[in-house]
């Protein structure tokens, strides 16, 4: 079997907070394979763009560090590689599209001019050559008329036209692996579909693989191949993406399966209809304690849960889950 | 970063709630160099203050030789080119130049509050109007208006302070009116105005305690600039003729530095140390006073 | 563009007019009859004079007519008559700006690119030797008085160390030959423009290095990063050209405050420019030079204004599209 396209083993990602360091991603191990698209979902604060900054090398230092683990991408160790070797890892063979369209672009630069200097740092291209591919692949990802919208400035453009520029920037240099944090939260929702459309169709050209961070189990289940649970810095369950919504094992994730609102004929009179889970995303403080970061809102919680993590347990195909109560069931 | 994992960290302190001055004393004792610059500052004050009592040495009378160099006679600090007692005109010019600071500070505060309020508060022709004016005197030399308006009315120790503070107040009135700005439709100023409270009130009783905190600390560091402002013009030879003041006794000694670098050393320093001091408590005074810029 | 230019450009209009509404009440309500004020009271005029001034200014005529009168002079460049140089206000002005904008000029400029270089280079690393010079300096800066720090300079680099010369803006005995003169001038001008950058060096490292951290931070520069732009493009490409928004901003704003700093730094080094020229005046006690002087750079800020405008426009196309 080939190995994986990417390779988080024990990632531990820190940050510095008031003299302290804590931990804001912890024991976090997973695959990518070539060409696949892996959704990651969780709560804000869950630490999953945390996780994406550290494969690319661009966790904020100072207050944060990679603090233990090993990130590998085609065998190449990111935590351990040197600030040029990343300039060329980025933008090249691992890019990412953020959140927010309508700040991450640079405001004094033709969104051409960002777009092809991408394409002149990792290819060397002239500025011809450059700004021709920037037309090219601005026409790939959607953006009518590209050669005069090469020349406008972001603020001349919509959120989701420059969410295009972002994905276009992201994937001038056909990288092999495309991060997506959250690339549709600022958007529209008619928006945010025709984005997710222009990623399945990109996808299907270039065969990149794709992390694709969330917090829509909706846009995960129609996305992705597999799927990654991640909670109060940790990995509680992973596996296939028709699984995981036929069958959720952790208590977190039946609980956001059942806050998705269904399209009913016939609504229910009763106003809770609407599943919550109860409680709040954890502080560091409470990060920092033994056992499950989950328990204070699990409905089925245990004294075990208290006292000590579970490991993760290895259930049918592929699939894992951090929890005591599918380990009882194992066993 | 977006979507950031910091944003969930509580890191309340689990202190008793203690009053606004008490933490905004607390805060500001913490800072090192606010608190170095409060030291300096009563330095100066008692100097300047209680020093004529010790020293009761005229600042304006020829007391020894002209020229004579710090250490070689009674008089510590040396006599200027008249004979004049360089630390008498320290501890008597401090007097003068702390009071014209202060004083054209004042209305500086005065004008730029009232301008930034009214403008900020009723926005509309009143703006318009208001802040063509700030504009206007944003656009003449502030030292060369103030030089006109002394020499035209003499120079007395009240027209330096008024012209001073006609000349500086643009800064502040802008500041004043950004505040209102952000102020003016908060809820509780809506509140005051469903019950029917005049603009009046609305304004001084309502808002401008709530804009205070930035407004102070612009004060603070604007009594630094008038005391540069007052020294400047004292430099030109727009000082009082009947008091000594720093900037006048480095004007008058300015053309014999070949022959007593002392006669400009030393008031100099006077105006640099207290300046820094004010700085430094105004610095202090905002940090302490807008917590949320603390970061840099 | 052409419009916000014009529409800038009428507004200076106004807003010289208003200075010279100004000039004309002070005149009127200072104490003393307004002829005085303007002969001076160095007691240069003499009783004809002081008649023909009289019926020039139209002092028997109603306020407003006169009002017209002295803003109609103003418009046919007639500034006034300075007495004790006796010659017209416009012609002593225009003498003395060569010396004044060479001196105000460079020293802005020198501000400008030196601070914004100390103030990028100390964003890089916070709390480094070099970024609590920055703060050392610019505390220093604001503190102590630009004419002192001037004093100070001519007594440790023209008396102690003699580096420099003392004061003027040329030898004497002029050099021969153009380049002599240049070279001549250029070492008189060392120690005036570092004096008038002193506050401004100072000012602009601190502001361009709030706002190089502040712009550090921001998403587009996370973008840049992650395209794999090496630290040089994303500092000096990505970072800069919007940290030096605030400058230019502020450059623009305190230009008024350069020229009363320049007032007392030529004071300082006899440097013949205008503000030797109200310096000369205050002791003169001609006040038709300082008000002239007054209006004068009045409109020099005004076309500074224009320009930095500009500036800003070519700089940042979001300003352009509004």
């Amino acid at each position: 079997m080939q190995a994986p396209l990417l390779s988080v083993r024990d990632l531990e990602v820190s940050f510095q907070i008031g003299g302290e360091e804590v931990p804001v991603v912890r024991d976090l191990s997973f695959d990518v394979e070539y060409g696949e698209t892996l959704g990651i979902v969780g709560e804000s604060g869950c630490g999953k763009s945390m996780t994406a900054l550290a494969i690319m090398g661009l966790v904020p230092n100072p207050p944060g560090r990679i603090s233990k683990g090993n990130i590998l991408l085609e065998g190449v160790d990111i935590t351990k590689a040197s600030e040029k070797e990343l300039q060329s890892l980025r933008g090249n063979d691992v890019s990412m599209v953020f959140q927010e369209p309508m700040t991450s672009l640079n405001p004094v630069f033709t969104v051409g001019e960002q777009i092809a200097e991408t394409a002149r740092t990792h290819f060397g291209l002239s500025r011809k050559e450059a700004r021709n591919k920037a037309i090219e692949i601005l026409r790939l990802v959607g953006i009518p008329s590209p050669e005069k919208r090469v020349d406008d400035y972001p603020h001349q453009l919509s959120g989701g036209m420059r969410q295009r520029v972002m994905i276009a920037i992201s994937l001038i240099c056909e990288p092999k692996l495309l991060i997506a944090d959250e690339p549709t939260t600022a958007l529209d929702v008619t928006v945010q579909a025709q984005i997710f459309d222009l990623f399945r169709e990109l996808q299907e050209k270039t065969k990149t693989a794709i992390i694709l961070i969330t917090h829509d189990i909706g846009v995960v289940a129609e996305m992705a191949d597999r799927v990654m649970v991640m909670y109060a810095g940790r990995n509680i369950e992973n596996g296939p993406a028709t699984d995981f919504i036929r069958a959720p094992q952790h208590p977190y994730t039946r609980g956001l399966i059942s806050c998705i609102p269904t399209l009913q004929a016939d609504p229910p009179d009763d106003p809770d209809a609407l599943f919550e889970i109860p409680g709040v995303v954890p502080s560091a403080v409470e990060l920092a304690k033994p056992g499950c970061a989950f328990a204070p809102r699990c409905q089925n919680v245990m004294d075990r849960c208290r006292v000590e993590f579970p490991p993760s347990a290895q259930i049918e195909n592929n699939r894992s889950v951090s929890c005591w109560l599918a380990q009882e069931e194992t066993v | 970063m977006t979507d950031s994992s910091l944003d969930n960290f509580s890191t309340e302190s689990m202190e008793k709630p203690t009053s606004p001055a008490r933490q905004t004393w607390k805060m500001f004792s913490s800072n090192q160099s606010a608190v170095a610059g409060l030291i300096l500052l009563a330095i100066v004050l008692i100097f300047s203050l209680v020093g004529p009592l010790v020293y009761p040495v005229a600042p304006t009378e020829m007391v020894w030789m002209p020229l004579t160099p710090p250490l070689e006679s009674d008089y510590l600090l040396g006599t200027d080119y008249l004979g004049r007692d360089i630390l008498a005109g320290l501890i008597n010019g401090g007097r003068i130049t702390i009071a014209i600071g202060a004083s054209a500070a004042l209305l500086t505060i005065v004008i730029g509050v009232t301008i930034g309020a009214l403008s900020g508060y009723y926005g509309g022709w009143v703006d318009n109007l208001l802040m063509r004016v700030t504009e206007f005197f944003q656009v003449l030399p502030n030292l060369l208006l103030a030089m006109v308006v002394v020499m035209l009315f003499s120079a007395t120790l009240t027209n330096i302070a008024i012209a001073i503070g006609i000349v500086s107040w643009t800064s502040t009135a802008r500041l004043t009116r950004a505040e209102f700005l952000r102020l003016r439709n908060m809820d509780y100023v809506r509140a005051e105005r469903s019950i029917g409270a005049k603009n009046r009130r609305i304004i001084w009783a309502v808002i401008l305690p709530n804009a205070a905190p930035p407004l102070i600390v612009s004060a603070a560091l604007s009594i630094g600039t008038a005391i540069l402002f007052e020294a400047g013009l004292a430099f030109l030879g727009l000082s009082d003729p009947n008091n000594m003041s720093w900037g006048r006794m480095i004007g008058d000694n300015r053309p014999y530095i070949l022959d007593s670098w002392w006669g400009v050393t030393f008031p100099g320093i006077a105006i640099f140390l207290t300046v820094l001091a004010i700085s430094l408590v105004g610095d202090g005074l905002n940090d302490a006073l807008n917590p949320k810029l603390r970061k840099r | 563009m052409v419009k916000s230019l014009s529409k800038r450009i009428g507004n200076a209009v106004i807003l010289l007019l208003a200075v010279l509404v100004l000039n004309f009440t002070l005149i009127h309500i200072a104490p003393g009859d307004p002829v005085e004020v303007l002969a001076g009271e160095m007691g240069g005029a003499t009783p004809e004079l002081l008649a023909e001034l009289h019926a020039d200014f139209g002092l028997d005529q109603p306020f407003h007519i006169q009002l017209f009168t002295y803003l109609g002079n103003v418009l046919h460049g007639n500034l006034g008559h300075s007495f004790y140089y006796d010659k017209p206000v416009t012609e002593l002005i225009l003498d003395r700006m060569g010396a004044t904008l060479l001196l105000v000029i460079t020293a802005l400029l020198f501000a400008l690119l030196v601070g914004t270089a100390l103030g990028v280079a100390s964003a890089q690393k916070r709390n480094s030797l070099l970024s609590n010079l920055v703060t050392i300096l610019s505390l220093a800066g604001f503190s102590a008085p630009v004419f002192w720090i001037g004093i100070m300079l001519i007594l440790l680099l023209s008396v102690a160390v003699p580096i420099f010369p003392i004061a003027g803006m040329a030898t004497a005995d002029e050099p021969e030959g153009t380049f002599a003169y240049i070279f001549d001038v250029a070492q008189h001008l060392v120690l005036p423009v570092l004096t008038l950058a002193s506050i401004y060096l100072a000012f602009y490292s601190r502001l361009s290095r709030a706002s190089m951290l502040e712009v550090l931070e921001s998403d587009y520069i996370r973008t840049a990063r992650a395209k794999g732009l090496s630290r040089f493009l994303v500092v000096y490409k990505h970072a800069l050209r919007n940290a030096v928004l605030p400058v230019v901003t502020f450059a623009g704003l305190q230009f008024a405050q350069v020229i009363s700093g320049a007032v007392l730094v030529e004071t300082v080094f006899a440097w013949p420019g205008l503000g030797t020229l109200a310096f000369e005046s205050i002791l003169r006690r001609d006040s038709p030079t300082l008000l002239g002087i007054l209006f004068f750079s009045a409109v020099l800020v005004l076309i500074v204004n224009i320009v930095v405008d500009i500036a800003y426009r070519v700089i940042d196309p979001r300003i352009s599209a509004k």
